[in-house]
């Protein structure tokens, strides 16, 4: 028995020798299960696998580190005079990874079904003023819009707008194209959103080869799980709070890094929905906070920076620095007062931990709220699932939100224009809506820069969304990984990172 | 948290029949003065009786003790090493340990006593009458309780409790009756051992009621029993209902509940233990403290 025992071991060891090699080309990161394992490959599907979709498919033009358009499948764009149609020079000699050649059929396909009532993507909402695309030739896209964008290519940055094959799907614009048929730097060997996802690199890319031979997602939905399987190696990179630098700063086999960004985590009043429908609660409710000791508790100095209910962040060309959003607890309990709340008022807060910090700040809130006689009942329910079966649901009025940097004319559609899948305040201004028409139509950055200010100060004084700070990001990766560029999750080149 | 309930299987101790022919000890032969003594005199007892002693006090005084506001949030201390100021260090959100640790257990405490009482009258109720009625009705129950006994322990819980929403005290019902079904089964087997005694089968034949046989012979002959079993159901409760809090369903914050600061502050365990230890350390020394209470009471009462 000793003898066999013996002889296991060995063969485990020397398994484990020979399979050294390739494990070390693999890098693995983890996905949140956010969506409880329903994770579609279809790039623009709401409940998109982020995590697989940047690194199987390509965007026609990416975010540089400045958010400005950079080229990728398109090679070079212009405007018509009156800005309202917009041609595409495509990138030649691109193949999807079935081997078939990229054209702008495809991207016209890929742009066309993002107006698919059928499909109803969030993304609609930021691209819904496409009237119609086609492709002119095999290399030239051209788009007329319903109405002149300015920011038209800044707008196709948005990280779902991706280019699938056309073939995949027969060309249906109202089928779901999850085929993971897609030009980017790696494919799809096995897809598991509950286990572990395989990608492979893609040799052929044509920005280059990848430098790992592997990407493994681990669904993991849980931070500390993450953290430790980080710590253990399990993984290579992944996303911590500021509490939790601790844990890896002084271990040398780890990096830390900050990045500035404008994630940003609000509080979210529907308001459509009784006692937030009335602008006074929701006044109120923003005015009893202490913005900037939240951001001390939350995320500490350093880590962010004070908002004032508008989700265009201090990096961004249309922020608004003009706003001001002083606690006043005081004027809060008056305003409760007038809205017929004398006494104050209680309201149930949902939150999880699907971000590590949304638990505190409602905590955090909650402990401020009191102050003001508003009486938070803090409701923290699982992570899996929390973005389909909480947030955004009718009977959940108020809940803790959770969005990545957006450039101000994505966000501003995105989130806050009426009737937007994924208008989370249900938020239903026409002038507010007009100013955003009126932003795109612009032909200069200076009255854009205006009208895009007027938009977030409507916003602040009135809208649903308490958004007391925006976020850096603060990621840590293992120190056997290489060129992991300064920008925001979504903006990584991951085919550059290589691994020792 | 452990992956099924040690409690449950804690319960044969105590299920074996005790001496058919006379009758057993009861708390009526003794003062409970001289139960205290006796429980006292073994080591597990002591050491039960400090613990208990030492959580009542804590329990009854906390909120004259605590050094510290426990919700009061300081941006200056988030996770500060204990000091003179703060003994036990500081949390995520820069809030006293030592104050959240001193009154973290009050819910908790309140909660599983109800609980228990709950689930040891309701228990015992149940399975008395199941002994004594046998047929149909026993055998009915009995299945039931090994039902529930089967399924594992936090998913039920989880079930229940997501059913009894409204708050930590809703809980209530939920932890007397998944609890209550071990008593159950305790007590029947304890009454089965007791009804077939000589004493029983002399009352019946006095042509007592049913209700005066389980009242004058029989209760307080499984007294010892089902109060000893109803301890450690109390102490498998509080660790139940503080896993629940820790998953979420338990507790609401900013309540301090050691089962919520521990979920809250695991994240940074590493970094700063302090934050999870001392809530770990409360609720352990509680619970071995029942456990060893009742250990002692069982040898003392001759279990």
């Amino acid at each position: 028995m000793v003898q066999f025992r013996s002889k296991i071991a060995l063969v485990v060891v020397f398994a484990l020798f020979a399979a050294s090699p390739a494990l070390s080309a693999t890098l693995r990161i983890s996905h949140n299960l956010g969506y409880g394992g329903r994770e579609s490959l279809d790039p623009i599907s709401p409940t998109r696998f982020f995590e697989a979709n940047q690194m199987i498919y390509d965007q026609l033009v990416r975010a540089g580190p400045d958010g400005q358009p950079n080229p990728a499948l398109a090679i070079a764009w212009s405007s018509s005079p009156d800005l309202a149609e917009w041609t595409f020079k495509l990138r030649s000699g691109v193949r999807f990874s079935n081997g078939e050649p990229f054209t702008a059929q495809d991207a016209a396909y890929s742009l066309q079904r993002i107006l698919s009532p059928k499909l109803a993507s969030p993304v609609r909402s930021v691209l819904g003023i496409m009237d119609s695309i086609e492709a002119r030739d095999d290399m030239t896209l051209s788009v007329k819009l319903k109405q002149a964008d300015a920011d038209f290519p800044i707008v196709l940055t948005d990280y779902r707008v991706r280019i699938v094959s056309s073939k995949a799907a027969g060309g249906d614009l109202d089928a779901v194209n999850d085929s993971g048929i897609g030009t980017g730097p790696f494919k799809v060997s096995k897809l598991d959103q509950r286990g572990t996802t395989v990608l492979a690199a893609n040799p052929d890319y044509w920005d280059g080869k990848p430098g790992v031979a592997e990407v493994d997602i681990m669904a993991i939905a849980d931070q500390d799980a993450r953290n430790q399987a980080l710590l253990a190696g399990q993984i290579d990179i992944t996303e911590v709070t500021p509490g939790e630098i601790g844990l890896f700063s002084s271990n040398a086999k780890f990096i830390v890094q900050r990045v500035p960004a404008g994630l940003w985590n609000p509080i979210v009043m529907r308001t459509d929905t009784s006692p937030f429908n009335d602008v006074r609660v929701r006044k109120a409710l923003r005015m009893l906070a202490d913005r900037q000791s939240l951001l001390s508790l939350v995320v500490g100095e350093g880590n962010g920076a004070v908002a004032c209910d508008a989700p265009v962040w201090p990096g961004d060309p249309y922020y608004n620095s003009s706003l001001s959003c002083p606690a006043d607890p005081e004027g809060a309990k008056k305003l409760l007062g007038e809205a017929g709340y004398p006494r104050g008022l209680t309201v149930d807060l949902y939150t999880s931990a699907a971000q590590p910090i949304m638990v505190p700040l409602a905590e955090a809130y909650q402990a401020q709220a009191a102050k003001a006689g508003v009486k938070v009942n803090v409701r923290v329910v699982p992570v899996d699932g929390y973005w389909s079966t909480t947030w955004m649901t009718p009977n959940r009025p108020f809940v803790v939100g959770n969005w990545a940097q957006r450039p101000a004319a994505q966000v501003l559609n995105e989130v806050f224009r009426s009737g937007a899948k994924w208008n989370e305040t249900a938020w239903n201004c026409p002038d507010f809506d007009a100013l955003l028409d009126e932003a795109r139509r612009s032909g200069t950055i200076d009255e854009r820069k205006a009208l895009y200010a007027k938009a977030q100060a409507i916003l602040a004084e009135e809208g649903g969304a308490f958004i007391p700070f925006f976020r850096n990001e603060i990621r840590v990766y293992s120190s056997s990984l290489d060129h992991i560029d300064n920008v925001p999750s979504m903006m990584l080149r991951w085919h550059k990172i290589t691994k020792k | 948290m452990a992956d099924r309930d040690i409690f449950a299987e804690a319960s044969y101790h105590f299920s074996a029949p005790a001496q058919a022919s006379s009758p057993v000890n009861t708390f009526s032969d003794r003062s409970l003065w001289k139960l205290l003594r006796a429980i006292v005199h073994k080591p597990a007892g002591a050491i039960g009786v400090l613990f208990v002693l030492f959580h009542a006090i804590v329990v009854l005084t906390g909120p004259w003790i605590i050094p510290h506001d426990p919700l009061a949030q300081d941006p200056r201390t988030i996770l500060a090493a204990p000091s003179w100021a703060h003994p036990f260090g500081t949390d995520l959100l820069g809030r006293d340990v030592l104050s959240r640790t001193i009154v973290g257990g009050r819910i908790a405490i309140a909660i599983t006593a109800i609980g228990a009482l709950l689930a040891v009258v309701g228990g015992a109720v149940a399975g008395i009458t199941a002994a004594m009625r046998g047929g149909l009705l026993d055998a009915i129950m009995m299945r039931l309780v090994e039902a529930i006994g089967a399924l594992p322990y936090l998913l039920f819980l989880l079930l229940l409790a997501n059913f009894f929403t409204g708050g930590a005290y809703a809980l209530i019902p939920a932890l007397g009756i998944f609890y209550g079904t071990a008593v159950v089964r305790v007590s029947r087997a304890a009454a089965l051992s007791v009804a077939s005694s000589d004493f029983v089968a002399a009352a019946r034949v006095r042509g007592e009621r049913s209700s005066t046989i389980l009242f004058r012979e029989i209760l307080p002959n499984v007294l010892g029993v089902i109060v000893v079993d109803g301890a450690i159901r109390w102490a498998g409760m509080l660790l139940g209902f503080s896993s629940l809090s820790f998953l979420g369903f338990g507790v609401a914050p900013p309540t301090p509940d050691w089962g919520l600061m521990i979920s809250d502050a695991r994240n940074v365990m590493a970094i700063a233990p302090w934050a999870t230890l001392w809530p770990c350390a409360a609720l352990a020394s509680l619970i071995l403290g029942v456990i060893f209470l009742a250990d002692g009471a069982g040898k003392a009462l001759g279990r």
